[in-house]
C-alpha cells in the first residue's frame, strides 16, 4: 500500500486528504471533511484524469492558432503522449468551435475539439 | 576598404551632434555605434536638462560649452524639430544654512554670464510651486528641458539624411595608426579614415588604449532614476534641485519635469566598477523615493511607472572630489585622434557647442566647404498633441492615423510604422519607443507590444527571432508555439 | 460583428454606450437589450471581442453560471453570439479618447474621429497588469520579462514562444495557469515564487498546474535582483520572514531566460479619472451605488474596472444587473446618485478589504460583494450602524481570493437615519 496526500480541489478550503492505496483499492486515513472530498480523493488516487487544453496550428485563418480541449478528462499519465499527437496536426480554416479535431485520441475514448471559431483570413 | 575623411566612434549625443555639424559640409564621414540605435548609452539615460551654467567652475570648458550650448538650443529646436521647454529651475535651500550656498551659486552663475538669476523667498516659491517646501531658492530661468533621446535622434537622422554614414551594431575592435590616418577594425569589416573622433563615452579609454597608453582613468558613476506617472505632472512646474553637496561633483537628487509630463526623481550618484553596470538597486530606489518626499511631502507611493539608470563618465574618483573638467583635445601622442573625455553633465547642454569646436579642429586638417543644399528635417507628428481638426484631416489622408496602438500615450499605427522607417534603419522595440513613445506609459507595453510586433512582422517583414528589445542579443522571443511547416 | 463602414458613425446617438467588449461589456449590453434599450453599442479597442477571454484557452469558466466547465474562449463566444443575435452594434478597433459628464463620448478609429451621445454609459474597461515597477524589482532591465497576460497572448493567440527556462513570480491563478501552459509547450518551468506564505490562486490550480508537473512552489520568497544585460540570464531569490522582510543570507541565484510577472491587476480607470468620476482607493475602481452608478449621473461601471472579480460568472451576473439599471436610467432620465441627497456610505471595517457598493442611495434589497483581509476558518460578518449590530452572518472558511456575496435590506428608516454603515469581520 502506498501512502498519498491528495489536495482536494472541490472547494476553496483545499483539504489535504491522506490515503493508502495499492492502485486498485483505497483506504482513507485522515483529512477529509465531506463526501465530495472522499469521492474526489478516490478518483484522484485510483484514476487521476485531467482536461487537456492546448492549441493547434491553423492554415489560412484570421489567427494562426485554434485552441482545443479534450471533451472529457483524459488519464493524467497520457497527457504528454496526447499532446504529442495534437502538436502534429495542422487544420485548415474555417474552424468552428466544438468541431471535432481528433476523434478518440490515442484510444482513450476522448475527442479533441476546437474551443474557438477561426474564420478564413480575408484577402486584404 | 572604405575610406573616410572623418570617422566618429560613438553615436551618443556628442557623436551625433558632431555628425550633424559635419553634415553641413561636403565631407566623407562615418559614425560607428555599437548599440542598435543612437543614444544607446548615457545620452538617453539622464535628466534631459539644458543647464544654465551655474554649476560649472568659471573658466572651465564645462562652463564655457554649457553657456554656449544653452544659447543654441532655442534655434536648434526649431531647426531640428524637437521640443524644448524653458521651465526654469529652483535650487532650494531646505535648511537655513544652505542659503549661503545659494548666494555662492548665484555668484558662480553671474561669473559664467548666466542671466536673470534671482534669490526668491519661501512665499514666492510657494506661490509658484505649492507642493514644494523650502526656506529660499535660487531661481534660474534659463534652464530648460528636452527629451535627450529625441534630440540625439533628430541630430543623427538629419545628419544621415544629409549623407553622413551611420553604422549601427558596429563595435570598433582595433585601431592602427597609419601614415595618412587610421585603420579601423570592426565587427562589420575594416575601414580607413584620415581623422578619428573619439566620442565613445564610457568606452573612450578603451578606444584610446588601442592606439596609445592612456594617461587617464575612467571612474564610472551610476545615477538611478524613478519615473512618475504622467497623471502627477502638475506636482511641480519647474525643476527642483537641492543645494549641491560640496565636493561631491554631482548635483544631488532632484525632481525634473519632462516634456511629456512624467516627473523624474534622481539621479543618485554611486561610483561603480563596471562601466556597463546599469542596474537599479533596491537601496537607491528607496532613497530616491524618500528624498523626493522630502521635497514634495504629498508624493503618492504608487506613482512610479519606470526606473532606469545612466552612468557618468568621470575622470576623477570619489576620493579626489569627483569633479574634473572636460578633456577635448587632439592627442599629443597620436595626431589625428581627437579625444572627448569625461563628457558628463552638462554634456547634453554642451553638445552643440562642443560639436562646433570639433568641426573647427577638423577644419585645421580638412578644408570644409558648405553643402549647397541640405535636406530639411521631417518633424515627427504626435497624434496625441494635435488638435481634433488636424487629427481628422490626417485620418482622411491615411487611415492608420485612426488606429491607436498604444493606449497609454495615444500613439497611432502610422507613428509606429514611421518610427520603424527611420533613416538610421534602427528597428528594435526601443527604436520605436524613443521615436513615438509607444511603450512609455503606465502599462509599460502591456497593450502596445503585440501591435508593434504585428507591424514589425507584417509591414516590415521582420522575423520573430530577429525582434530585439534594444541590442543585438536582447531578443524578445524563442521561436513559435507551433512551428509552421512548409509544404 | 458590424463592419466599421456600414455603421454611419459620425455623430451617433445611442441609448446605451458600453466601453469595453469583454464579458462585462457584452453581458451588460445584452441585458440592456433585454430590458428594452433600442440602440446599444459596445466599443472595443481590439479587433476581437471577448476582452481577455479569447486568450484564456484553459477551462474552469462558467461552472456556476451554466453547470458546465468551459474555456474562456468558449465562454466569450457564447456572449458574442448572444450580442450579435440581439442586434447590438459591436464596434471594434475603436479607442475611446474621452467622455464628458453629459455622456458624450469621443472615439477614434480608421474611419475618423466620432462623437457619440449616449443616454447612459457603461464603463467596462477591465484591468491592466501590475508591472515590475509596481513593486520596484531591482536589477538589470533585460528582455525576457513579461507580465503573465502578455505572455499568454503571445503563446495562445500569436503563436509566439516567449522563452525556454521560465521563472514565474506570483502564485495567483494567471501565474499558475501560465506555468502549466509553458510546461505543456515544452518549456522548462523552474519554479513559481510567491511572496506570501500561502498561494494566492485556487487550490485546484496549485494541484493541476504545479503539483501535476512537479513545478516547485517557493512560498515566502521574493525576487531581490534581476540579472541580464541584454536578455534575462537569471534572478536572485530570497526568503522573507513573517514580517515580509528579506532574510539575508538566504539569497540564491536561479539561471533562467524568462521571467513571468503575475503580480496582480489594476482596474483600468484612466477614462473615469479624466472625467472626474470618484475612485475608491481600496478597489481601484469607481465608487458606485447599488445600481452600479458612479458619481456622475448616468455613467455606470461594471466588470473588472469596478473591482477585480474572482470568477467570470459573478462578473457577468453583476454586469447583467448593471445593463438593466443603465437602461432604466436611460428610459426614465432620473435615477442618478446626484439626484439623491440622502445616501448611506458603506465602509469596510476591521477584517474587510473592500465592499461594493460603496453607497446606497435608495431603500430596498442590496446585494453586497466584498473581499476579506485574511483567511479565517470560522468568522462572523456584521453590519454595524453607530455601534449597533443590524446584520449578522456566520461564515465558514473565508479567504481573500474568494469574493463573498450577501443580500441586505436597507429600509427607508435606515436610509433616513444613517450616514455610515460599517461592514466588519470578527472571529
Amino acid at each position: 500500500m502506498n501512502e498519498k496526500t491528495i489536495t482536494c480541489i472541490i472547494c476553496p478550503i483545499g483539504c489535504k486528504i491522506f490515503v493508502k492505496t495499492n492502485g486498485k483499492r483505497i483506504r482513507f486515513t485522515a483529512g477529509y471533511k465531506c463526501k465530495k472530498g472522499i469521492d474526489y480523493a478516490k478518483n484522484e488516487a485510483l484514476d487521476p484524469r485531467r482536461i487537456l487544453t492546448t492549441s493547434i496550428l491553423v492554415k489560412g485563418g484570421e489567427w494562426p492558432l485554434v485552441s482545443v480541449k479534450s471533451i472529457k478528462p483524459v488519464p493524467k499519465d497520457k497527457l504528454f503522449p496526447i499532446l504529442k499527437q495534437i502538436k502534429k496536426i495542422t487544420i485548415n480554416a474555417p474552424v468552428i468551435s466544438g468541431q471535432i479535431i481528433i476523434k478518440n485520441v490515442l484510444n482513450t475514448g476522448v475527442d479533441i475539439v476546437a474551443t474557438k471559431t477561426i474564420k478564413k483570413q480575408s484577402i486584404n | 576598404m572604405r575610406d573616410f575623411q572623418v570617422a566618429i566612434i560613438g553615436g551618443g549625443v556628442i557623436g551625433s551632434a558632431i555628425a550633424w555639424e559635419l553634415s553641413k559640409y561636403n565631407i566623407d564621414a562615418i559614425v560607428f555605434e555599437k548599440g542598435s540605435d543612437v543614444a544607446s548609452g548615457s545620452s538617453k539615460a539622464n535628466s534631459g536638462v539644458i543647464h544654465s551654467g551655474i554649476n560649472s567652475s568659471p573658466s572651465s570648458l564645462k562652463a564655457r560649452f554649457c553657456v554656449e550650448g544653452n544659447q543654441m538650443f532655442k534655434s536648434l529646436a526649431n531647426e531640428l524639430g524637437f521640443q524644448v521647454n524653458w521651465i526654469g529651475k529652483y535650487v532650494i535651500a531646505k535648511k537655513e544654512e544652505d542659503i549661503k550656498e545659494l548666494e555662492h551659486l548665484k555668484g558662480v552663475g553671474e561669473k559664467n554670464n548666466v542671466s536673470s538669476l534671482e534669490i526668491k523667498n519661501r512665499l514666492s516659491v510657494k506661490l509658484k510651486e505649492p507642493n514644494v517646501d523650502c526656506h529660499a531658492a535660487l531661481w534660474v530661468p534659463t534652464a530648460g528641458i528636452i527629451e535627450p533621446y529625441e534630440f540625439t535622434i533628430a541630430l543623427a537622422e538629419n545628419a544621415a539624411e544629409n549623407k553622413i554614414n551611420f553604422l549601427l551594431e558596429t563595435k570598433v575592435t582595433d585601431l592602427k595608426k597609419q601614415k595618412n590616418g587610421f585603420k579601423i577594425k570592426t565587427n562589420k569589416g575594416e575601414f580607413q579614415t584620415q581623422l578619428l573622433v573619439n566620442a565613445a563615452g564610457l568606452n573612450c579609454r578603451e578606444i584610446v588604449s588601442m592606439l596609445e597608453k592612456p594617461d587617464f582613468n575612467i571612474y564610472p558613476c551610476r545615477g538611478e532614476y524613478l519615473v512618475l506617472d504622467r497623471n502627477y505632472h502638475s506636482l511641480i512646474k519647474s525643476m527642483i534641485y537641492p543645494v549641491p553637496k560640496k565636493h561631491s561633483g554631482v548635483l544631488g537628487i532632484h525632481l525634473t519635469p519632462t516634456i511629456k509630463g512624467n516627473i523624474l526623481i534622481g539621479p543618485s550618484a554611486e561610483f561603480i566598477d563596471d562601466i556597463d553596470d546599469k542596474k537599479t538597486t533596491d537601496k537607491t530606489m528607496k532613497t530616491l523615493l524618500k528624498e523626493a518626499k522630502e521635497i514634495i511631502p504629498n508624493l503618492p507611493n504608487n506613482s512610479i511607472i519606470n526606473a532606469y539608470s545612466g552612468i557618468r563618465c568621470k575622470l576623477v574618483s570619489d576620493k579626489d572630489g569627483g569633479w574634473a573638467d572636460y578633456r577635448i583635445e587632439e592627442s599629443k601622442k597620436t595626431p589625428g585622434l581627437i579625444n572627448l573625455l569625461g563628457i558628463e553633465s552638462p554634456g547634453l547642454t554642451a553638445a552643440p557647442a562642443i560639436a562646433k569646436k570639433i568641426v573647427q579642429m577638423i577644419s585645421q586638417y580638412i578644408e570644409l566647404g558648405y553643402k549647397k543644399r541640405l535636406k530639411t528635417v521631417k518633424k515627427r507628428k504626435h497624434f496625441s498633441e494635435l488638435s481634433e481638426q488636424n487629427q481628422v484631416k490626417l485620418i482622411k489622408k491615411d487611415k492608420r492615423w485612426g488606429r491607436i496602438v498604444c493606449r497609454c500615450e495615444n500613439v497611432t499605427e502610422i507613428e509606429v510604422a514611421q518610427a520603424l522607417s527611420n533613416p538610421l534603419d534602427s528597428k528594435t522595440i526601443s527604436s520605436v519607443k524613443y521615436r513615438c513613445r509607444a511603450g512609455m506609459g503606465r502599462c509599460q507595453g502591456g497593450f502596445c507590444t503585440q501591435h508593434i510586433i504585428k507591424i514589425m512582422q507584417k509591414k516590415f517583414g521582420m522575423n520573430i527571432d530577429d525582434i530585439t528589445l534594444r541590442s543585438p542579443n536582447s531578443k524578445l522571443f524563442y521561436g513559435r508555439t507551433r512551428e509552421v511547416k512548409d509544404e | 460583428m458590424v463592419e466599421l463602414e456600414r455603421l454611419k458613425m459620425s455623430d451617433l446617438e445611442v441609448d446605451i454606450a458600453v466601453i469595453g467588449g469583454g464579458p462585462a461589456g457584452l453581458s451588460a449590453a445584452i441585458s440592456a437589450k433585454q430590458k428594452g434599450a433600442k440602440k446599444v453599442i459596445v466599443i472595443d479597442r481590439n479587433n476581437w471581442f471577448g476582452g481577455i477571454l479569447p486568450q484564456c484557452i484553459h477551462d474552469g469558466f462558467g461552472i456556476e453560471e451554466t453547470g458546465k466547465s468551459m474555456t474562456g474562449s468558449e465562454y466569450a463566444e457564447i456572449y458574442i453570439k448572444k450580442a450579435e443575435k440581439k442586434d447590438i452594434h459591436l464596434i471594434n478597433e475603436t479607442m475611446v479618447l474621452k467622455l464628458n459628464n453629459n455622456k458624450d463620448i469621443t472615439v477614434i478609429n480608421r474611419n475618423g474621429l466620432h462623437k457619440i451621445r449616449a443616454k447612459a454609459i457603461i464603463l467596462a474597461m477591465g484591468c491592466r497588469e501590475k508591472t515590475r515597477w509596481t513593486t520596484m524589482i531591482p536589477g538589470d532591465r533585460p528582455s525576457g520579462i513579461f507580465t503573465a497576460g502578455v505572455a499568454q497572448a503571445f503563446i495562445n493567440l500569436y503563436n509566439i514562444m516567449v522563452g525556454k527556462n521560465i521563472v514565474v513570480l506570483g502564485s495567483g491563478d494567471v501565474g499558475l495557469i501560465m506555468a502549466r501552459r509553458l510546461k505543456l509547450e515544452g518549456a522548462n518551468v523552474l519554479c513559481v515564487v510567491e511572496f506570501l506564505p500561502n498561494p494566492s490562486g485556487l487550490p485546484r490550480n496549485v494541484v493541476q498546474c504545479l503539483d501535476d508537473y512537479d513545478i516547485p512552489l517557493l512560498l515566502s520568497h521574493t525576487i531581490t535582483c534581476i540579472h541580464g544585460r541584454e536578455r534575462l540570464e537569471g534572478v536572485t531569490i530570497a526568503q522573507v520572514d513573517k514580517k515580509m522582510k528579506i532574510i539575508h543570507g538566504t539569497e540564491k541565484k536561479i539561471k533562467c531566460d524568462t521571467l513571468l510577472l503575475s503580480l496582480g491587476l489594476i482596474p483600468e480607470n484612466e477614462l473615469s479619472k479624466a472625467v472626474g468620476i470618484k475612485i475608491d482607493n481600496l478597489t481601484g475602481g469607481p465608487i458606485v451605488n447599488q445600481f452600479f452608478e458612479t458619481s456622475i449621473s448616468g455613467i455606470f461601471a461594471c466588470g473588472n474596472c469596478l473591482h477585480v472579480y474572482d470568477i467570470v460568472d459573478n462578473l457577468s451576473k453583476d454586469a447583467k444587473n448593471t445593463g438593466q439599471y443603465a437602461t432604466e436610467y436611460a428610459n426614465s432620465q432620473n435615477k442618478g446618485i446626484n439626484n439623491n441627497n440622502k445616501y448611506i456610505k458603506i465602509i469596510p471595517g476591521s477584517g474587510i478589504r473592500y465592499v461594493i457598493p460603496q453607497r446606497v442611495t435608495k431603500s430596498g434589497k442590496v446585494h453586497f460583494r466584498l473581499r476579506v483581509e485574511k483567511s479565517k476558518e470560522k468568522s462572523t460578518l456584521r453590519i454595524v450602524d453607530k455601534n449597533k449590530e443590524i446584520f449578522n452572518k456566520k461564515l465558514n472558511f473565508v479567504t481573500p481570493s474568494n469574493m463573498i456575496g450577501f443580500n441586505f435590506n436597507i429600509t427607508s428608516e435606515l436610509l433616513k437615519s444613517s450616514k455610515n454603515l460599517e461592514v466588519v469581520l470578527d472571529e
